[in-house]
């Protein structure tokens, strides 16, 4: 059984539109419709309140950890058309950085993998992606996708840092190269990558036919496609990528490609909007929530199949774990 | 410049019909003029007859009647009244009433049949629906379409069937009837006021004209919905706005309760222009209704039908000559004013082909009127204008509080006016010649009466703005003015009004009510609609994995977990929060203000949160008496937030922490490592890793380990439990992504040494310090001959002499390969020969009989000993490929489950393991590049790099504790430079603060000076 190992009372005083532990799951930031974003301490069950950052001037949407290597940092981002960088320097938080160079409310923000160094990618409704980068010194580089989406951009996530492609050669080292992907109101998901400095669109993806909520690419842990080749050679597939995306159309889909191009296959419809989703870190389950208020748990079965596994019942706090015997 | 039209007219004068509605039927023969008391049929070919007045039996006035629009049914028409629609035919000169259709809860605004489909007619009111209704069937509507806000007016598309339209107070829904009923296909927040009007371009499938309270006509093309195509400002609110049958105009008219004396007439307008062509003089009062009137074919004129609240009904003439005023081009008549402007525009198509040929037309006859025609085509918006003109011309001058007055580019002057509540201020703009390049724009107040302090501080908001701009060589008119027209909103007298910065570049879209040391809540309203309707409608709920195995779930309380109950899912878009709050107080605002206030003092109505949504359902659920009798208590808010909650979600995952822990690697002993494993795993309850563990420890045991000799049988790894099974358990394992245990697998069996080795470049071909790099005889496990070695053994002296070779230094092997280097030309298709000829001995293939075959015939050929060394290095070679149990060829992906699992660990907090299970990479990562401390060795004092000196090959560091040289991890002090082995420096300063040498260094205080 899934059991719940810490309940936090946060106190905001309006709605929570994100929850976000860090690296160690040690620290628990929430952020807020009161402009507020707060952290708190959960090591070991406990739930003490470390700070409350206020710099927005309107409601928090989405919160993004940094990887421990570059400290202790939080992106936020808000209605008030910023981006926040905060960090943590001796015990307190203040800001580190603000970005302010978009049109309209940021909607999501995401820290690349770390083998890219301290890079931050941002989804605005204005319709474009952000690509913000720490030089070292102290100052910040901004790269900009205008149009990215057409009415506005919904979502963004970051690639795993392994390259399509690396596992088939065996020579030598490759640079990864930094892609991403956005959801948008035009009801698309575009993949985006970068080539000598420039980001450009890779994909586009139609499957959708409302906007696009919230994409997730799935964390590569090298898993190939195999195939039995006819000389009986074993040939080493490239790595499958996995997206999840999730729409107002009430559909989440999942996007593979082993390959031979993106594949779509719906994963469910619902009765209500999805407007996240997440994949556990061994890729395997994903988490969709929606404005019904309800989770449910997602997992691909041996043969491919993607089946529900559980409904997070919040007012009983289970998970009731239907599939327990692959193992 | 507007020329007044009273000719050709007819006027019929109706002294006793009280009509509020009036409706051509679609043969251009009969008026309806629908009233309280009676529906008045005039014949528009006899107007000054009597009418025919058939009297109705009802306290309700007409809102609306329609004339079926197909000429087969041209007999129909259908009249709305209160919560009902009657249908009606007109045969004979009598009304017979067919049917009454009923399905509204309020009143039927409008009502509008399909021009395609002559069964269906759609009906709209403010209860929040549009019926369509199929008059087969009027019992109840075949489609319902439901909106969070009423619905004004519906209009169909009149170029494609099963689209319509409707409008919603300022803004505007496009819905096809195939698709969803909850989701309009578009949506555009039109207007900052109501919509009155709506009208479908009679040419495009996708143009339309809104016109609004806030004294503008729009128009739209759906295909782009975020920007109106353009606009005309008549200055006072705008009732209808209807396309006329030629060219591409328009007529406007003012809305009836505006009493306006003198100002009743009808205006026609061209859509590019942004002052009237023609007036249409003549009515004493407002116009209540206009429609076009069918005409005969063959005829060029075309006939305007007006109702008029002075009771008279005109139909106006507009023959050829006139419609050629409005720019439609009939081909055949030539007048010489209309030379005249055709000149004018093709003056200017020529002098600036970037101008549309209306703008500049309008520049030049009528400069002293106001341009309001703005155009922002897409694409164009992150394209920087080049010269002053293209700035005023795409910019778009649709800001609230602020009217561009004049734009002249040849004075480089732009003037507005803004108003605000109480004041107005005239602006006046001059850009410098060097402007936008490194010179502001001078702002000059025009007002003299002017509050100094206001215009202060509004010189300053708008001086920040442009030098900001200006500073990255941008224009900043339109910023400029946004920041004007925020300025205005501002409350000058609060607090709040600090907070304004000058390095706000974009305008704030908040305005801050009440002090701020009280919970706010923003005012979405304030935001300018247009931007909210992008916006995703807010998460409330949520749950992630993060860090290694846990699941955050957030959400709201089970009090708050649906949404008003009229709505089926979650809506879109911010805005339709805003439709709801505003709906929600408009139909009980105190409800409204009790709820939402969070502490005592009101907050100013338009501060709507995202709970409220939520809320209002559990609100109307409670009893009222009960909510009454508690008043002082403060409404909370919290109910709405169910706490956060975390959960373990490890036992959903295959990889565990327990063993992440437990697990250890030891290549010197896989059989302790491997029944210590399967114990771990047994605690874990994975019984399938209990197995794996016990063969993973047979298949590494010594008794199957391969022998060196090929000629001993095939190797462990040929067997089906060998390599294949190996492979089976990659692949299960992978399927279900149990990374922690491929990575283990792959610590086990894979040897980094066994990686396959990229071909140096050609310029470094025949490197001089050219390493054979073999793996240790004894090392390797699994030595073993190949399935074909019978076919070898009359090699076996040369295997030999290759083991003698291979103990030999590297560079005479290097040289031994030399002389071969003339076979090379035969030879360099095979893979192996060429990476050998390079120097680089390691690279293997996994099965290669035809390989075999292949190297026969070259021994038999080249019968000469250089090929015989590599014959012999090739078949050993082979040997130990297939002694091997893991596929080479998949490194890359062993390197990747490797780091996957490291990171987890990390996750875990486990560093030691994770670092223990990078060793096993194999691609190691770049080594560092970052601040390096140098070592200046303790014997020779020379400076150096890392635990060796350089030049005397000693450990070049010291511990001052025990002084002994240091190898594992060191520790120092950055100001003094003393420290040594960590344990003994953590040991040492547990009690003291000084450097152990005695050098007087405060070591545990240096610490915080040094910055990096």
């Amino acid at each position: 059984m899934v059991s719940v190992i810490n309940s936090i009372d946060t106190s905001h005083e309006d709605m929570i539109h994100d929850a976000q532990l860090d690296y160690y799951g040690t620290k628990l930031a929430t952020c807020s419709s009161d402009r507020s974003i707060k952290i708190f301490d959960v090591k070991g069950g406990q739930q003490t309140l470390i700070t409350e950052l206020r710099g927005h001037d309107g409601p928090v949407w989405q919160l993004a950890w940094a990887h421990p290597m570059f400290g202790n940092l939080i992106a936020s981002c808000s209605y008030d058309r910023k981006v926040i960088i905060w960090k943590e320097t001796n015990g307190s938080w203040g800001k580190l950085y603000e970005y302010q160079n978009h049109d309209s409310s940021v909607n999501s923000v995401n820290f690349a993998p770390h083998e890219f160094g301290l890079l931050l990618a941002c989804g605005s409704s204005d319709g474009s992606i952000s690509i913000i980068s720490s030089t070292g010194d102290g100052t910040w580089d901004a790269k900009k996708i205008p149009n990215a989406h057409s009415i506005g951009c919904n979502a963004v996530s970051w690639a795993p840092p392994i390259n399509p492609g690396d596992l088939l050669d065996p020579s030598g080292r490759h640079q990864p190269i930094k892609q991403l992907v956005s959801g948008g109101c035009d009801n698309l998901v575009k993949i985006w990558k970068e080539e000598d400095g420039q980001w450009k669109e890779d994909q586009k993806l139609e499957g959708h036919s409302d906007w696009v909520r919230d994409v997730a690419w799935a964390p590569s842990i090298g898993l190939p496609k195999s195939i039995i080749a006819s000389c009986s050679q074993v040939c080493i597939g490239l790595p499958k990528s996995i997206i999840a995306s999730c729409s107002q159309d009430l559909r989440v889909i999942i996007w593979t490609n082993d390959g031979n191009g993106w594949t779509q296959k719906v994963l469910n419809k619902f009765n209500d909007v999805i407007w996240h989703l997440s994949w556990s870190i061994t890729g395997n389950i994903l988490a969709t929530s929606g404005g019904d208020n309800k989770v449910s748990l997602w997992k691909e079965t041996l043969n491919g199949n993607w089946v529900c596994i559980s409904d997070v019942n919040k007012g009983q706090g289970q998970i009731s774990d239907g599939q327990r015997s692959l193992s | 410049m507007t020329l007044q039209w009273s000719g050709e007219q007819v006027v019929a004068k109706l002294q006793d019909v009280q009509a509020s509605a009036m409706a051509l039927d679609c043969l251009g023969e009969w008026a309806a003029l629908a009233g309280r008391r009676a529906i008045t049929m005039v014949n528009l070919k006899k107007p000054k007859e009597k009418p025919i007045k058939s009297p109705r039996q009802s306290k309700w006035d007409v809102s609306c009647v329609q004339w079926n629009p197909i000429s087969s049914h041209a007999h129909l028409f259908v009249t709305a009244y209160n919560q009902r629609l009657d249908l009606c035919s007109w045969k004979d000169s009598n009304i017979s009433h067919i049917c009454s259709m009923k399905g509204h809860s309020r009143t039927v605004s409008d009502v509008g049949w399909n021009p395609f489909d002559v069964n269906v007619v759609a009906s709209c009111s403010v209860d929040s629906f549009i019926n369509l209704w199929d008059i087969r069937d009027p019992k109840k509507p075949s489609q319902s379409f439901q909106t969070v806000s009423g619905a004004y007016q519906v209009k169909w598309n009149k170029v494609t069937s099963n689209m319509f339209a409707t409008t919603h107070e300022g803004e505007l829904r496009i819905w096809d009837i195939r698709k969803g009923k909850t989701m309009p296909s578009h949506y555009i927040a039109a207007h900052l006021s109501k919509i009155h009007g709506l009208d479908w371009s009679p040419n495009s499938d996708s143009e339309l004209a809104t016109c609004s309270q806030d004294c503008t006509v729009k128009f739209w093309d759906i295909k782009n919905t975020r920007q109106c195509k353009g606009s005309l400002s008549p200055g006072s609110p705008v009732w209808r706005a209807r396309y006329t049958p030629f060219g591409q105009n328009i007529v406007t008219v003012v809305v009836p309760q505006q009493l306006r004396r003198g100002d009743n007439s009808l205006h026609l307008w061209s859509t590019s222009r942004n002052n009237p062509i023609y007036q249409f003089v003549g009515h004493q009062d407002v116009i209540l209704e206009f429609q076009w009137r069918k005409q005969q074919e063959g005829s060029r004129d075309h006939q305007l039908v007006t109702w008029s609240k002075d009771q008279s009904l005109r139909i106006w003439n507009i023959d050829p000559h006139l419609q050629k005023r409005c720019g439609h081009d009939l081909g055949d008549i030539n007048d010489s004013s209309e030379n005249e402007s055709g000149q004018t525009g093709r003056d200017s198509i020529s002098q600036d082909s970037v101008q549309d040929k209306s703008f500049k037309e309008n520049d030049l006859g009528n400069g002293d009127l106001q341009r309001q025609m703005s155009m922002s085509p897409e694409g164009v918006l992150f394209q920087q204008p080049q010269t002053l003109q293209q700035e005023f011309d795409l910019m778009n001058t649709n800001i609230s509080n602020v009217q561009v007055e004049e734009m002249d580019a040849a004075s480089r002057s732009c003037r507005v006016l803004a108003v605000s509540g109480n004041f107005s201020v005239g602006l006046r703009m001059l850009f410098p010649e060097n402007y936008p390049y490194t010179e502001p724009p001078t702002f000059e107040f025009l007002d003299p009466n002017l509050n100094s302090s206001i215009k202060h501080k509004l010189h300053k908001v708008l001086l920040d703005t442009a030098s900001m701009h200006v500073r990255r060589n941008t224009s900043c008119l339109e910023p400029c003015l946004r920041q004007l027209s925020q300025a205005l909103n501002q409350p000058w007298n609060l607090p709040t009004e600090e907070r304004r910065t000058p390095e706000t570049e974009t305008a704030r879209p908040f305005t801050l009510v009440g002090p701020p040391n009280k919970p706010q809540y923003l005012s979405w309203h304030s935001a300018s609609g247009l931007q909210d309707i992008n916006i995703p409608f807010p998460r409330t709920s949520g749950a992630k994995f993060c860090a290694a195995g846990y699941l955050v779930v957030f959400g709201r309380s089970h009090e708050a977990r649906k949404g008003p109950s009229w709505a089926e899912v979650t809506p879109k878009s911010l805005c339709d929060l805003t439709d709801f709050a505003s709906k929600s107080r408009f139909r009980n605002p105190q409800k409204f203000f009790n709820n939402f206030s969070i502490s005592p003092p009101t907050p100013a109505p338009e501060n709507v949160s995202v709970s409220s949504w939520y809320l209002r359902t559990t609100v109307s659920n409670q009893p009222k008496g009960k909510r009454k009798s508690r008043p002082a208590e403060v409404p909370e808010i919290k109910p709405v937030l169910a706490p956060v909650k975390i959960f373990d979600s490890a036992c959903l995952l295959p990889i565990h922490k327990d063993l992440g822990k437990k697990y250890i690697i030891d290549r010197s002993n896989i059989q302790a490592m491997c029944s210590h494993n399967a114990s771990a795993a047994g605690a874990v309850g994975r019984k399938d890793l209990v197995q794996l563990w016990s063969m993973v420890g047979i298949s590494a045991s010594q008794k199957l380990k391969p022998s060196d000799d090929p000629d001993d049988g095939p190797p462990w790894a040929q067997h089906p439990f060998g390599k294949e099974m190996i492979k089976y358990l990659f692949d299960y394992y992978m399927k279900i992504h149990d990374v922690q245990t491929l990575a283990m697998l792959v610590c086990v069996f894979w040897n980094r040494e066994d990686a396959i080795v990229q071909p140096p470049k050609k310029e470094k071909a025949l490197p001089q310090s050219t390493s054979m790099d073999y793996v240790p005889h004894n090392y390797s496990p699994y030595h073993t001959v190949t399935s074909g070695s019978n076919l070898l053994k009359s090699f076996k002296t040369l295997t030999g002499h290759l083991q003698g070779q291979s103990s030999r230094p590297p560079p005479t092997t290097t040289v031994q390969s030399r002389p071969s280097q003339h076979h090379l030309s035969e030879v360099s298709s095979h893979p192996d020969l060429v990476a050998m000829t390079v120097g680089v001995l390691k690279i293997r293939r996994s099965n290669s009989l035809s390989c075999l075959e292949d190297s026969f015939e070259d021994y038999k050929i080249e019968d000469e000993d250089g090929i015989k060394e590599k014959e012999n290095e090739r078949l050993a070679k082979l040997h130990e490929s297939n002694c091997r149990l893991l596929d080479p060829n998949a490194q890359n992906q062993y390197d990747v489950f490797l780091k996957s699992y490291a990171d987890i660990l990390y996750h875990w907090g486990f560093t030691n393991n994770a670092k223990l299970v990078l060793k096993f990479l194999t691609h190691l990562p770049e080594p560092h590049t970052g601040i390096e401390f140098g070592v200046r060795c303790y014997h020779c004092r020379q400076e150096g790099r890392g635990a060796k000196c350089g030049s005397c090959k000693s450990l070049a560091f010291n511990c001052s504790i025990c002084h002994i040289g240091v190898k594992g991890n060191s520790i120092f002090c950055l100001r003094c430079g003393h420290g040594g082995h960590t344990t003994h420096m953590i040991d040492w300063f547990k009690e003291n603060k000084e450097c152990p040498t005695g050098c007087s260094c405060k070591c545990v205080e240096a610490k915080s000076e040094i910055t990096m």
